[in-house]
């Protein structure tokens, strides 16, 4: 299995590990009532703005541990460089992984227009985020192994 | 998916520049090893910029390296 490949494995890995954590803290904050999810933006805001932050920082360090693995397991120590295959690769994986979030982005819409709560709106920009990252990461394992 | 309508002699053609090893020719090319394993194997169609590179590795004119068959032949 190639780097790349390896890689993406941890990206959908970490992506489900960190918005399943981070949804479960807020869902339980929720529940006790330390913040009011139902139909305050404000706090849909903060709580977006965090997962942001949190995301990014969980996502560098899971990096950093997978690579100091690798380097271990495959005494390989240089991150492939990207070349043309790589990069066409990605930009097809985020055309499929763009596609995928604007279907999300229209179901919140549908959903709205047919007078689902708004919190719906913002439940379903997280599930389709997460499944368009599956989607991007799935796609570049898909044209690694099938081909471009 | 496949470009199996693009055929190359790269295997051939390493073998002839005395075994050259794909990561060999990666390097001179500036691709990875990856890229080079696809390109033999018809997974990948390389840009014009690369088949060029590879052809002038190899030192034969672009259409020994690549040959290009129609689908419906």
């Amino acid at each position: 299995m190639s780097y790349r490949e390896k890689e993406n494995i941890v990206n959908i890995f970490s992506t489900l590990l960190i918005t399943s954590v981070f949804a479960w803290k807020v869902y339980q904050k929720h529940l006790a009532g330390s913040i009011e999810l139902n139909d305050n933006f404000q706090t849909w805001g903060i709580v977006f703005l965090i997962f942001a932050g949190v995301s990014i920082v969980a996502r560098i360090v899971i990096y950093i541990i997978f690579h100091i693995i690798n380097a271990i397991a495959t005494r390989e120590e240089d991150i492939p460089k990207e070349d043309e295959r790589d990069k066409l690769i990605k930009l097809k994986a985020t055309r499929n992984s763009h596609y995928t979030f604007s279907v999300g982005f229209f179901l919140a819409i549908i959903a709205l227009a047919i007078g689902w709560p708004t919190y719906w709106l913002f439940i379903l920009f997280v599930i389709s985020g997460v499944i368009s990252e599956l989607i991007d990461n799935g796609s570049q394992m898909y044209y690694y192994r099938k081909g471009v | 998916m496949s470009k199996d309508f693009i055929r190359n002699n790269i295997r051939r053609l390493r073998f002839n520049a005395d075994e050259m090893t794909q990561q060999e020719l990666a390097d001179r090319v500036g691709a990875s090893r990856q890229t080079i394993v696809a390109i033999e194997k018809g997974k990948y169609s390389p840009s014009l910029e690369l088949a060029f590179k590879i052809a002038l590795t190899f030192e034969v004119p672009i259409g020994d390296v690549f040959s290009y068959e129609p689908e419906n032949k």
